[in-house]
């Protein structure tokens, strides 16, 4: 691939209004991105060959950012040098600007290695002209129907668009993702035996129900959660594959994950088992690139969550833990591990309907919320005595959560409607008693408005002003 | 001994056709039931399963994928009898998206293959070219719906089949706002006898409970009860209903 004068155009253009953004005090690769894309199409790919190592490329419905993160730590903890893109800008245009920012005016990478989130509905588009040396799939879930097709049609875009040479590091209990290495030989799968709350029943919304092989229904023993799980097809050969990186003994100790693999233990500083396929797919592409003993250990210990994944405020009230909330199989998982204490809760639930949100709400329906009302019978089925005392909706489509919750057996005077993000927050720190737990848990629009309010309450503490700037916007777009 | 007899809800296809929240349809219809003292069963049939549709009170259909919806047709096609006598003696079907396609006569694919449906109702689906996606509001085709308040039918739309009705059947409503059967003649859904047909999901149902009601309404008058349903306290429902309304039409 030889690089032509559209791409020197786009180089320079795309690094000068880079600088330009800088010199404004102002962060951001997508607009360098489309500067860049606009003069040169082709500019992603010619980029993309000068990282000598090859390029890492992680995607799924969840869990992207956090694996990367997570990959990110490891290879730091390694020394590794790497480019990143890691505002999250996983589209073309602003992957192309993060490779720009590690590649100097001549051309040349600085750094050998690049770590990609990519976005799953852009695998296609990148890979025409990128060829990943590893992809790592983390699982495929229902998220933002209306903005992508359906389940199906984003699978097999990413499946057929990933290249032959490409090694895939595989999430071996998604059927949706096992499938991907039918027929492969360079794939390196990782997976879990049993978790804590494995069921032997389902309860969930399930995505993969059939065999990608030949359509027959897939038989599980063991249910992780979501569709993920030990799987079989009982009409052919397709089998959940055997993973190389398998985590055993996973369990939750002082709010940290705690698991083997092999001889070699690992902890890792997150509530929900979740996280600990997030943890496993960035161990096995650290193995795959070299990475070994301690500075694997010390990069997951090390780790920081990102904004708003079980991220907690520590208030005068006492603490609230902030959780994002996407999709029914991630909401499932965050109300698990919300039930999983004991004592009393209050929940602020902040369902927005905007772009990035998915526009379609109908999802809400997908979602155990059962799950809440059956610990008020007390049936323990959930394993911990957690009792709701309060939840309060909020956001634009704050009536639709709270009829959701009412037909999920929520009585309706535990149910409070709040629109404005100050009030509903106010609502739920009301009379709160010392051992209630609190959660706030806002879908991505309005993650940030939240955030940044809780943010400042906690400041107040130290007596520091409020930036009200922020908390306008974010009422602005309740 | 309840002076009302038990309903069943047959959900054909559960594990097939559940995309976008469409089983809360089936919820809502329960919660409505349970809440007035009439007892409920779901029954949830799938491929192969037996179906006695002279034990079934309410029928449901929900969207599915293009791979699932295709897979099922073969394994209708051997009740379409039995369907259409149950129909023509007043079985309240309520089908939505997917489900309201296969009833049609076919779905014509872009590259012109067109693939029977059961052909219980005289509509047809092609594929357009672009998805028809985005909040709804209907205003329902009175006096074919309930004489209660709100005369309106809100919800969410997402499919790119547009579907014509023959000149025999009546839509279930007049688009306000959206799309509708094929974003061309303002109609949306279809209404023959008691088979309803829509594409709004949402759901539909919890946050039109009017519509709900009518479909238990006409359940219970096909068992020959015809006392008037109780009243519920419907005021999320209506804060819900109406907080789209106001968005959408105030826009």
């Amino acid at each position: 691939m030889k690089r032509t004068w559209r791409f020197w155009l786009a180089l320079w253009a795309g690094k000068i209004s880079a600088a330009m953004l800088r010199a404004l005090g102002r962060r951001g690769t997508t607009f360098p991105g489309v500067v860049a894309q606009r003069l040169d199409p082709e500019c992603i790919g010619h980029l993309s060959l000068s990282f000598s190592e090859g390029i890492v490329i992680v995607t799924g419905t969840n869990g992207k950012t956090t694996t990367a993160n997570l990959l990110a730590n490891i290879l730091r903890a390694a020394g590794r040098g790497f480019a990143f893109n890691q505002a999250g800008a996983n589209l073309v245009t602003g992957i192309t600007g993060a490779l720009m920012e590690y590649v100097n005016w001549r051309g040349q990478a600085q750094v050998p290695l690049a770590l990609l989130e990519v976005d799953e509905a852009t695998v296609p588009k990148l890979c025409e002209q990128v060829s990943p040396k590893w992809a790592i799939v983390t699982n495929f879930f229902r998220d933002q129907l209306d903005r992508y097709g359906e389940l199906d049609t984003t699978v097999r875009l990413v499946q057929d668009a990933l290249p032959e040479e490409t090694m895939l590091i595989l999430n071996a209990d998604d059927p949706l993702v096992a499938q991907f290495g039918q027929g492969r030989r360079n794939t390196l799968y990782y997976g879990v035996d049993r978790l804590p709350e494995s069921r032997t029943e389902s309860r969930e919304t399930r995505e993969a129900r059939f065999c990608p092989q030949c359509g027959a229904a897939l038989s599980y023993s063991l249910f992780h959660y979501g569709q993920l799980g030990i799987y079989a097809c009982p009409n052919c050969s397709f089998t959940r594959p055997q993973p190389q990186v398998l985590a055993v003994q996973a369990r939750m100790e002082e709010g940290k994950l705690k698991f083997r693999v092999g001889v070699s233990a690992y902890e890792v500083g997150f509530q929900g088992y979740y996280n600990l396929y997030n943890a496993l797919a960035a161990l096995a592409a650290a193995i795959e690139l070299d990475v070994r003993g301690e500075d694997l250990e010390k990069g997951l210990r090390e780790f920081v969550p990102q904004a708003g994944r079980m991220e907690c405020f520590p208030l005068s009230e006492g603490p609230v833990t902030l959780a994002l909330v996407k999709n029914p199989t991630g909401f499932n998982q965050v109300l698990r591990t919300v039930l999983s204490s004991e004592g009393e809760i209050r929940l602020l639930i902040a369902i927005n309907d905007l772009a990035a949100d998915g526009r379609d709400i109908s999802w809400l329906w997908d979602v155990d919320f059962e799950c809440l009302s059956r610990g008020l019978h007390r049936d323990q089925s959930h394993g911990g005595s957690a009792e709701i005392k309060l939840i309060v909706c909020s956001g634009l489509r704050a009536e639709d959560m709270a009829l959701r919750l009412k037909y999920a057996g929520m009585p309706e005077e535990k149910l409070l409607i709040e629109h404005s993000l100050e009030k509903a927050v106010a609502a739920l720190q009301a009379g709160r008693q010392g051992k209630e737990r609190v959660f706030v848990l806002p879908t991505y629009t309005m993650l940030f408005p939240l955030r940044d309010y809780l943010a400042s309450l906690d400041l107040d503490e130290g007596g520091q002003e409020k930036p009200s700037e922020r908390l306008r916007k974010g009422r602005a777009s309740a | 001994m309840s002076k009302w007899p038990k309903l069943t809800i047959g959900h054909l296809y559960p594990d097939l056709l559940d995309l976008y929240g469409d089983r809360g349809n089936v919820l809502a219809l329960e919660a409505r039931c349970r809440w007035r003292g009439i007892e409920t069963e779901v029954q949830r049939l799938s491929l192969g399963d037996d179906l006695d549709l002279s034990q079934i009170d309410i029928l449901f259909l929900g969207g599915g994928s293009d791979r699932e919806q295709s897979i099922l047709v073969k394994d209708l096609k051997c009740r379409e009898e039995e369907l259409r006598r149950a129909v023509d003696e007043g079985l309240v079907v309520l089908s939505i998206c997917g489900g309201y396609q296969l009833l049609g006569k076919y779905y014509q694919t872009g590259g012109g293959e067109k693939i029977p449906g059961l052909g219980i109702l005289n509509l047809w689906t092609v594929a357009g070219s672009k998805r028809l996606i985005g909040n709804v509001v209907v205003e329902q085709n009175s006096p074919s719906l309930s004489e209660e308040k709100p005369q309106t039918l809100v919800g969410f739309e997402n499919h790119s089949g547009k579907t014509y009705l023959g000149p025999d059947l009546s839509v279930l409503g007049k688009i306000q706002h959206g799309f509708g059967n094929n974003g061309e003649d303002g109609g949306e859904g279809v209404r023959y006898r008691n088979v309803f047909g829509t594409y709004l999901h949402g759901p539909l149902l919890p946050k039109n409970p009017h519509l709900a009601d009518l479909l238990l309404q006409l359940a219970l008058e096909r068992r020959g009860y015809d006392h008037a349903l109780p009243l519920l306290d419907d005021q999320l429902e209506k804060r819900a209903h109406q907080a789209i309304l106001s968005r959408v039409l105030d826009a």
